[in-house]
């Protein structure tokens, strides 16, 4: 722990920040955020100058579909490397396809798409059926091994995406609302009845460790440049606004993230880069302590954090 | 003996073909004039006028020399004006927020050159007509700061707050109104940015158009200033942002933020009118204070070594100006 990080007895997060100012910033964000009845970490950091805030940067969580972030990049390092073809074309069948609202997920029809427009649905919708088509060609544990290798130390990769479904059917059959009161039942007592909200075997992270994924993509420091590249350009394309990027929407700044939502979980990680070259990479990670499919205030809360944060840190 | 006075005597003569017409030309008695005539003839060693006959006809000795002797009279009344416009007070069109104190600097560098120098505040396009019609003598002109001479930081300046804090780059996206959280107490009404008639320039006002609505702000966010002292005294109360520079927010007390985008800055270049060898350069003793009394920042750092060359060439450039 560095002497910038203050402690806090009963669950409060511990905060970071590198100077007085910034270390405010982070604790009124933490403050807002539990007087919404929102546990999570937020982390903020500045590229260039390096400069950083935020709390709970190291508690590892679920990722929902953040982790198709991680997918893209190894799917986009092997496209770079020649060994996967991006134009090849991978028929869908909704009969077999994974679960979800938008994208191949909800279509009703087989669909044939390249590999390269699978990773746009993944990333611009956050298309399931997309990501486990992806997950056909790239497996999970290649996935979590080039991770490994790449030195991504705390994200961790261990199931497809439709798992988490499965995993929420299992626990409280077809009932939506039934899930969504067990995962904040078992938060309030600490537990995991649902396996996928459980850090140790879903797909996971920290802040932190997600926060440094995007910065070696943003400065060219992990795969290949190639891959990289276009791992960003994919990100930007997000239709998703309404949490980190709700209040930096602007002609002049532009915001590339990825959203995660499953059950009580809401999350988003990102970059936001203005015209004046300034570029902020965040991640929010929060779990909600009520039984709501919606909650706007929340995600209000989120972009409220973004915003305040970015213009701290930026020069 | 005076030849001028003489040599005047001699064309007069020459011109009216007559002693006495001659006399009332030059405004002096007839023998005056005759006696300077003689002197002439005696120093030029033969006649100049033949006075033999009823009308007064100049000598073949008259006519050769009569054009030498226009042509010294023309250059001594030539140095007499190059005196004159010498000694005149030359107007220097200035910003109307510059520092009093830098502009006097200005006005004894001036003396100390020979060069009674005057200050006079005009609005920027005011200025450059003032170049063009002859009543400047040097101006402070506004263009672009990439292509300027000197730069100038633009900011905001705001009701001065309770800690004095360093001044951190401000981004015009910073200024939307936020949106509120659940619980915030409601907003106040977001602070209009008032722009000084010294920013009204076409160069500026149409990038600062557009600067501010790519950053998500509605134009009437933004609004001409009015007399400076009005735009200033909402400032200091906390109900308006007026765009200026630092040295003229810290003097009345305002907090201040520099502007990120530096392409929104001020640029100057000190400028004389065209001559008819193209536009003369300005000399360091005048661009020096001037860069300060605009608050320049790194001002015109590669003419430093042309500084000595510069100040020895002054009395050339005023004499060839003049």
């Amino acid at each position: 722990m560095s002497p910038a990080e203050t402690g806090a007895a009963h669950g409060r997060p511990v905060c970071v920040g590198d100077d007085g100012a910034l270390m405010d910033v982070a604790e009124a964000v933490a403050a807002d955020w539990a007087a919404l009845g929102v546990r999570g970490s937020f982390l903020a950091l500045n590229l260039d100058t390096g400069t950083r805030l935020g709390f709970g940067v190291d508690e590892s969580m679920p990722l929902a579909s953040v982790a198709k972030v991680p997918l893209a990049l190894v799917v986009l390092d092997r496209i770079a490397a020649g060994e996967l073809d991006a134009a090849r074309p991978v028929t869908v069948d909704p009969a077999r396809s994974s679960v979800g609202s938008t994208g191949l997920s909800a279509f009703r029809h087989p669909a044939t798409v390249a590999v390269g427009d699978l990773l746009l649905l993944m990333l611009s919708v956050s298309d399931n059926a997309a990501a486990d088509a992806l997950f056909d060609l790239v497996q999970v544990a290649e996935v979590d091994a080039r991770l490994r290798a790449w030195g991504c130390d705390g994200i961790r990769m261990r199931h497809r995406m439709n798992h988490m479904y499965e995993c929420a059917v299992g626990a409280a059959g077809n009932d939506f609302s039934l899930a969504l009161e067990l995962a904040v039942r078992d938060e309030r007592a600490g537990l995991a009845t649902i396996e996928t909200l459980d850090p140790a075997r879903a797909n996971s992270g920290s802040a932190a460790a997600l926060v440094g994924l995007l910065r070696r993509v943003w400065c060219d420091e992990i795969a290949v440049p190639g891959a990289t590249a276009e791992l960003r350009r994919l990100m930007g394309s997000q239709v998703f606004t309404q949490r980190l990027a709700c209040d930096l929407r602007a002609d002049s700044l532009r915001w590339s993230g990825k959203t995660g939502t499953f059950l009580h979980l809401r999350h988003e990680i990102g970059v936001v880069e203005a015209e004046s070259g300034d570029r902020v990479a965040m991640a929010a990670l929060t779990r909600a302590g009520r039984r709501a499919a919606l909650a706007p205030d929340i995600e209000l809360a989120m972009g409220a954090a973004a915003r305040d944060a970015f213009e701290a840190l930026r020069g | 003996m005076d030849l001028l006075a003489h040599l005047e005597a001699y064309v007069a003569t020459a011109d009216e073909a007559s002693f006495s017409r001659a006399a009332d030309r030059l405004g002096i008695a007839q023998p005056l004039l005759s006696r300077r005539i003689k002197t002439l003839e005696g120093h030029f060693g033969g006649p100049l006028f033949d006075r033999s006959r009823r009308q007064v006809t100049t000598t073949e000795l008259g006519v050769l020399l009569l054009p030498y002797a226009r042509d010294v009279l023309d250059r001594a009344q030539r140095l007499r004006q190059a005196a004159q416009s010498a000694r005149r007070v030359r107007a220097v069109g200035v910003p109307g927020d510059c520092a009093p104190a830098a502009l006097a600097r200005a006005l004894r560098a001036g003396t100390e050159h020979g060069i009674t120098l005057g200050m006079r505040e005009l609005p920027p396009m005011e200025r450059e007509s003032g170049l063009s019609d002859g009543s400047l003598a040097y101006a402070l002109v506004r263009v672009v700061p990439e292509r300027a001479a000197l730069r100038v930081p633009l900011g905001l300046a705001s009701a001065p707050a309770g800690t004095p804090q360093a001044p951190r780059a401000l981004h015009l996206e910073e200024l939307r109104p936020r949106r509120r959280r659940t619980g915030a107490p409601p907003a106040s009404p977001p602070l209009p940015v008032l722009v000084l008639a010294e920013d009204r320039v076409p160069c500026f006002e149409e990038r600062f158009a557009r600067a501010v609505a790519r950053a998500g702000l509605p134009e009437g966010r933004i609004a001409p200033a009015g007399p400076a002292a009005d735009a200033l005294t909402e400032t200091l109360a906390g109900r308006a942002l007026l765009l200026c520079t630092e040295q003229y927010a810290h003097r009345y007390d305002a907090r201040w933020a520099p502007l990120g985008d530096t392409a929104l800055h001020r640029g100057y270049d000190v400028s004389a009118p065209p001559g008819p060898r193209g536009t003369p350069e300005v000399p360091r003793w005048l661009t020096r204070p001037l860069a300060q009394a605009v608050g320049a920042v790194g001002a015109a750092r590669h003419g430093d070594t042309g500084d000595l060359r510069a100040a020895g060439d002054v009395p050339a450039r005023l004499a060839a100006r003049g």
